[in-house]
């Protein structure tokens, strides 16, 4: 295992909004079979630096390397950019990313948006596709609504045919952004089972989240980000149980 | 019930002649209909995609363009095409005098270029508030933007953009009455010549207005089967 290379890796990310510097120099390693949680207030960053992860956001400063390969950047008139957009395509298509409010393309069908990428990112033929797409709905558990609309679907639905989405990319790592903090409370034990599924199979995840069950018991590292840097970081036994920082061990409290 | 009968009965207007002119009307409107939407809508989607470009250079022009024929009366654009381009130096040799003499080809041009400032705004609209979420849904995923505008932001656009769209098409149908007043013998032309000829107003107009209903109804119909095949996505209950 050690001549295969790390999935991702990010060092040193630094990212501001005007005046304001939200990311002070963090760094994540995503090793194979690795499940990695952030967590933090909000404001903390871990979104921004989760969203650094594929450039959905520029940093201003760190690197970025997707299995072996560093992302290269140029300075330009409006910041840092990434030197090569090709480069960005093909490390995009190896991370898939969850997204908080599901993002499912709303004029396409479930089975549409599962197969979209696929077939036009990657040059899958249709047919094989259309097959993988199938077994992975089973696998979520939405084959009977493969041909209905977003739109058509309650939040569950969209989150879990949203991971079918991630899925069928084969993706190097998944990126989750808080898949559960837009979905009714009654929702969120499909959505979870089905990541803790992709977990014990052996999948390398990042997840921003704010489900602490969930990042105690499928985490293999917990990362508590406070004001943009790494306040306390480790397994999730030490971290969540035995939490050292007095914030920490606030925000973990109980809140009523 | 009389007076219907009456008309029936004692009929010189509506003869094989007068609905000749009628048909002949028709064609006309369909043709000068047809083709300036055809042609404004392929000019449109580029427009359209242009319009929301970063670069002044590129949007500025078009916002011109589509301001200026949004801004004036159809019927002063008509007038300026069709009486200003004989002020072109040269334009009486070329090859293009031949069409342009005619009241048609001034016509379709001026249409054209209204039809296309409209539908350009429209598409423009519908393209703008495309959900962020799904562009950047696409961007995650590895399509570039010339693919991301392809598979993900115009068709879903267009498909927004259908009722505004089929607005459109009923109000260019309209509109072309006005090119009656250019000498053209469209549906309205055929209707004045008739009123001319018989001084029968209520008669002449009234079976024009009977004809645009048609295709305003044909035009309706056709927009209304488009949409509930390609906006299904928007009605969230399913069968």
């Amino acid at each position: 295992m050690a001549d295969t290379p790390i999935p991702l890796e990010v060092r040193n990310i630094k990212k501001r909004f005007g005046d304001t510097e939200v990311l002070k120099g963090l760094s994540l390693q995503a090793r194979k079979g690795d499940v990695i949680t952030l967590i933090g207030a909000s404001g903390s960053g871990k979104s921004t630096f989760l969203r650094c992860m594929n450039l959905l956001e520029q940093p201003d400063d760190g690197d970025l390397i997707v299995h072996g390969e560093a992302v290269q950047f140029k300075q330009t008139r409006h910041g840092r950019e990434p030197a090569d957009w090709k480069q960005v395509v093909r490390m995009r298509a190896k991370l898939s990313m969850v997204f908080q409010s599901f993002n499912l393309w709303a004029h396409m069908t479930l089975l549409e948006n599962v197969i979209e990428a696929p077939i036009h990112v990657l040059g899958k033929p249709k047919k094989e596709a259309i097959e993988q797409g199938r077994a992975l709905l089973e696998r979520v558990g939405l084959t009977a609504r493969a041909d209905a609309y977003p739109a058509q679907m309650s939040g569950g639905q969209q989150q879990r045919g949203a991971i079918a989405r991630a899925l069928a990319m084969d993706p190097e790592v998944m990126l989750f952004d808080e898949p559960t903090s837009a979905l009714d409370p009654e929702l969120v034990g499909d959505v979870l089972k089905v990541m803790h599924g992709l977990a014990d199979e052996g999948r390398t995840m990042v997840v921003v989240t704010h489900e602490m069950g969930f990042a105690r018991d499928v985490s293999s590292q917990v990362i508590y980000l406070h004001q943009g840097v790494v306040e306390e970081a480790g397994p999730p036994q030490d971290v969540l149980v035995n939490p050292t920082s007095p914030r920490l061990q606030q925000f973990l409290a109980p809140k009523y | 019930m009389e007076w219907f009968n009456a008309l029936l009965a004692d009929n010189r207007i509506f003869t094989p002649d007068t609905l000749g002119y009628y048909w002949e009307g028709l064609v006309t409107t369909t043709q000068l209909v047809f083709l300036s939407l055809l042609v404004g809508l392929v000019l449109a989607v580029p427009l359209s995609i242009l319009r929301g470009s970063k670069h002044k250079w590129i949007k500025l022009p078009i916002y011109t363009y589509t301001y200026v024929f949004r801004g004036t009366p159809l019927l002063i654009q008509l007038y300026i095409i069709y009486y200003g381009v004989v002020f072109f130096d040269g334009i009486q040799e070329t090859f293009l005098w031949p069409m342009l003499r005619e009241a048609f080809y001034p016509a379709l041009i001026a249409f054209t270029l209204n039809t296309a400032a409209y539908t350009t705004e429209i598409f423009h609209g519908a393209i703008k508030s495309t959900a962020r979420g799904e562009i950047e849904a696409a961007r995650a995923y590895g399509m570039s933007p010339g693919l991301t505008m392809r598979r993900i932001i115009l068709p879903s656009a267009f498909r927004r953009a259908l009722p505004a769209y089929g607005n459109e098409v009923i109000f260019m149908l309209h509109a072309s009455a006005i090119a009656s007043v250019v000498t053209l013998m469209d549906i309205t032309g055929a209707a004045r010549f008739v009123y001319a000829r018989y001084y029968a107003p209520f008669e002449a107009f009234l079976f024009a207005a009977a004809i645009y209903l048609c295709l305003t109804f044909a035009i309706l119909f056709f927009f209304r089967h488009l949409e509930k095949r390609l906006l299904a996505h928007l009605r969230p209950q399913s069968g």
